[in-house]
């Protein structure tokens, strides 16, 4: 049986003293946290021991003896160190011996219990781990086992999760410092910068009274946005349609969260809470660079000026387009009467529109300029905004599709089911499914009538249809795009790719074995790395939930409404809402 | 079996199973092998003059058809004026409702529990919907090339014929498709006639001769079968009238037509009467009773 022993490469200079560490018994490996040095007393290293697993809920023990021979080999040494295996009781009682000028240590493992003369020896692995990185690395659930590159490392998932946990768990074992006078002397990981953190101190109690004072102002804000007022008929349904609005909501929620008084309570709850704090502020710091671009110059003057000729030009295209389609557009042969009075419906409904644009050109500019002191609530506000804009500004193409949809539905709808009725049908709900059916005289003959015509007048409706259904697509697809840069802004965990980025072992997909010494009769000897989680893999994990813009539509179904002339919205849609 | 005394085998008899070990060789062919066989035993002996008889509903059917058509060109050329086609029909379709009634003495109306109000309540629904939707029919097809409508109404009057109910018991046979389909052709020559009262009229002639002579001539068939047969022939002569002053060749192909339905297909339906061999016995046909649209999905 191999035994495992897990040891801090802080340790390894360390003086001689004792193990201090837990035993793993299902993996059989030991993973040492501490080495107590010469001279302790082994009362009060106890008591710590106590401390520390109460604190840690961790099983600490004193597992064995470390041996540093810095100089010549000492006999009494060697004795003392076996004699200590009385007092600190352990099975299996390791015993780790760094020989001077040898790279290669001694190790071993003593099984007091089995024959009760001769102690047994077990044959003993060496694992290096670096304690600073295992203790803050956090071990994600591996998708596949860690990389076994130096022979079969046999350490699987389970073990290695044990392993971290330990060294995480046991943070109250380094709270010591090096240079505390305690009554016991360890020998691990130390932070460097101690007296930096005087700043960190000073921030985190400064924290407190922000968040506090923070999520009160946003708690009132939500009480304001919550008040009665807001709830009369008209205003929910609107804001549920503007994008804007549902951006302020998201933004809101991710900001009480983040100023939420209570303590995060997994690493996961700490990392997101950080991602929608950098991302908050990134954001806000593109809408302030957007508004000093904006207002620097008179560029809302200018923009205002060319807005109105875009509508305008719009409208005349629109215009030529519909007077092409009241022509014989594509030579198809349309029905003359339907294609005039439908043309001359969209006409006015363009020249309700123009006069509309018109009627609001003089507050074009001062609208603008409001808008974009929005950007200073971030640029996805600011973009949501210019979303909303092109869905008011395109306003005449949505009804256009709207009523061509109408139009284009019902005559599918009338077609299917006149068709049936042509072929003595009918369309069966009870049981979801087309019987045969004897139809009177009148009725055969009236559903006939309306059949034909319906064919006849088919090609005009599905023409206008079809090109206000283009239309309409094109500006879908525009705020499609505006949407997805809004998204992207909003579920972009930056702060866990920042993490990835400058300290890789903090998300830890795995480990991976390098070995060190391998030699016949001498123990293993392998340094364990830690494989950092792969940057899809990071965004995957934290990616931060989007207010649900998303298209729910698969290609096919949006291709069957499109055929059928059901209505598609660009906006998004709550899952309830949903039919 | 094979110990039996070698006596026995003379007197056994021989039997049509192939379960039992016989002291036959196999190739051996009984005279009782086929006793059992029987031709023919549902073949109908058929009645010339019955059988024409019985073909008059085809006639009936193709010089509707044909009265329809000559009636359109005459109203296209501008030679048959709509009030008159309309009065008339209107006349006849009156004559042909009492006439309905007073055949079977009112048992049918009895029996189907049609009120006298339902049926005006239809007459109203037709001339109103048609009336109505008349303009829409007079633009309706402005734009689709005139070949293109007399291809359509060709290939609709066609499947009118084709699958109107002519009594048979098949599985082509549908009245609804084939009335809707000589209302779809009606509809389309009707949206080539120069105004909208020339495609109303046109339309509700339709219905007269589509949908409402037929019924009339079954209950005719039905209760007086000397009167259908002048009905029939008058009918055709008419119908061969009206397409003699449009073509002279037409009408000649449309009579010797006409002639080789009436008299042609009946003799030669009793002549190849006698060629049938239907053999029946006592065996199984091999029927597969299995619902086979769980192996074809």
């Amino acid at each position: 049986m191999v035994l495992k022993a897990f040891f801090p490469t802080c340790c390894t200079s360390a003086d001689s003293g004792l193990l201090v560490g837990r035993w793993v018994p299902e993996q059989s490996s030991a993973v040492v946290l501490a080495v107590v040095h010469f001279p302790f007393i082994p009362v009060r290293v106890k008591e710590l021991l106590a401390q520390v697993q109460q604190a840690s809920q961790v099983g600490v023990a004193v597992l064995g003896t470390w041996c540093h021979r810095r100089q010549e080999p000492e006999e009494g040494l060697g004795r003392f160190l076996e004699g200590l295996g009385v007092i600190f009781f352990h099975e299996p009682w390791l015993q780790l011996c760094r020989e001077r000028g040898s790279t290669f240590w001694s190790c071993k493992a003593i099984q007091r219990s089995t024959p009760p003369g001769v102690p047994s020896e077990d044959q003993v692995m060496l694992v290096f781990y670096d304690q600073r990185q295992v203790l803050l690395s956090q071990l994600h659930p591996p998708a596949a086992l860690p990389d076994h590159q130096a022979g079969d490392a046999p350490a699987s998932a389970g073990g290695l999760a044990a392993v971290f946990d330990t060294v995480a768990r046991s943070k109250a074992l380094f709270s010591s410092d090096r240079f505390d006078e305690g009554p016991v002397r360890l020998s691990h990981w130390q932070s460097e910068g101690v007296e930096a953190s005087v700043l960190v101190e000073l921030a985190k109690q400064a924290a407190g009274p922000a968040c506090l004072l923070l999520s009160f102002l946003l708690s009132l804000l939500s009480a304001m946005a919550a008040c009665r007022l807001f709830r009369l008929w008209p205003l929910p349904f609107i804001c549920s349609k503007l994008s804007t609005c549902e951006q302020v909501r998201h933004r809101l929620g991710q900001l009480s969260l983040v100023f939420s008084t209570q303590k995060a309570e997994n690493p996961t709850q700490l990392m997101r809470k950080a991602n929608v704090l950098i991302s908050v502020l990134l954001d806000v710091a593109l809408g302030l660079a957007l508004l000093t671009w904006l207002h620097g110059k008179d560029r809302i003057g200018q923009l205002a000026d060319a807005l109105i000729p875009v509508a305008d030009r719009v409208a005349e295209e629109l215009q030529h387009l519909l007077q092409w389609l009241m022509g014989a557009p594509a030579g198809l042969k349309m029905n003359r009467a339907l294609d005039q009075v439908l043309g001359r419906f969209f006409l006015y409904h363009i020249h309700l529109w123009i006069s509309y644009i018109h009627l609001m050109s003089p507050f074009i500019e001062r609208i603008l300029w409001h808008v974009g002191l929005s950007a200073c609530l971030g640029l996805t506000v600011a973009v949501s905004l210019l979303s909303d804009i092109i869905a008011l500004l395109t306003f005449h193409i949505y009804c256009f599709y709207v009523y061509g949809a109408r139009l284009y539905c019902l005559k599918m709808y009338g077609l299917s089911s006149l068709w049936r009725l042509f072929r003595g049908k009918k369309w069966n709900v009870l049981r979801q499914r087309v019987d045969s059916c004897s139809y009177d005289l009148d009725q055969l003959f009236i559903g006939t009538l309306l059949f034909t015509i319906l064919v006849f007048l088919l090609p005009t409706t599905a023409l206008y249809y079809l090109v206000f259904t283009l239309l309409r697509l094109l500006v879908v697809a525009v705020q499609g795009l505006l949407h997805l840069l809004v998204d992207l802004i909003n579920s972009l965990p930056l702060y866990s790719v920042g993490l990835r980025l400058c300290r890789p072992y903090r998300l830890a997909a795995g480990v991976k074995f390098r070995v060190l010494e391998h030699e016949a009769g001498k123990p293993l000897r392998l340094l364990m790395q830690i494989n950092p989680l792969p940057y899809s893999r990071v965004v995957r994990a934290y990616r931060l939930p989007s207010c649900g813009c998303r298209p729910k539509l698969s290609w096919s179904s949006l291709c069957r409404k499109l055929f059928f002339g059901e209505l598609i919205y660009p906006w998004r849609q709550k899952g309830g809402k949903q039919d | 079996m094979c110990d039996q005394p070698v006596t026995n085998t003379k007197e056994a008899k021989w039997q049509k199973v192939l379960y039992e070990r016989q002291p036959f060789p196999d190739n051996y062919v009984d005279r009782r092998f086929l006793e059992e066989l029987r031709k023919n035993i549902y073949a109908r002996k058929y009645q010339y003059w019955a059988v024409v008889f019985e073909s008059s509903v085809v006639i009936q059917q193709l010089c509707s058809v044909c009265v329809f058509v000559v009636i359109w060109w005459y109203m296209d050329e501008g030679l048959l004026a709509p009030h008159w086609l309309f009065g008339t029909g209107l006349a006849s379709s009156l004559i042909g409702y009492v006439l309905f009634d007073l055949i079977d003495g009112g048992e049918g109306r009895k029996k189907s529990g049609r009120t006298r109000w339902a049926d005006l309540k239809s007459a109203l629904v037709f001339i109103t919907f048609t009336y109505g939707f008349s303009p829409v029919l007079k633009t309706l097809t402005e734009s689709v090339s005139t070949d293109t409508i007399y291809a359509m109404s060709v290939f609709m009057l066609l499947g009118h014929l084709i699958f109107f109910d002519y009594g048979a018991n098949a599985a082509i046979v549908s009245s609804t498709l084939s009335l809707n389909m000589a209302i779809f052709a009606s509809v389309c020559l009707a949206s080539r006639l120069p105004r909208s009262l020339h495609a109303f009229i046109m339309v509700t002639f339709a219905i007269q001769i589509f949908a409402l002579w037929p019924m009339l001539q079954k209950k005719l068939k039905a209760c007086t079968p000397r009167s259908y047969v002048g009905v029939t022939l008058l009918f055709a002569f008419s119908a061969f009238g009206g397409l003699l002053s449009i073509s002279g060749v037409g009408a000649i192909l449309f009579a010797l037509l006409l002639v080789s339905i009436s008299c042609l297909c009946p003799f030669y339906l009793i002549r190849l009467q006698l060629f049938k061999e239907n053999i029946h016995g006592p065996w199984d046909e091999a029927e597969i009773k299995e619902d086979l649209s769980r192996f074809l999905s």
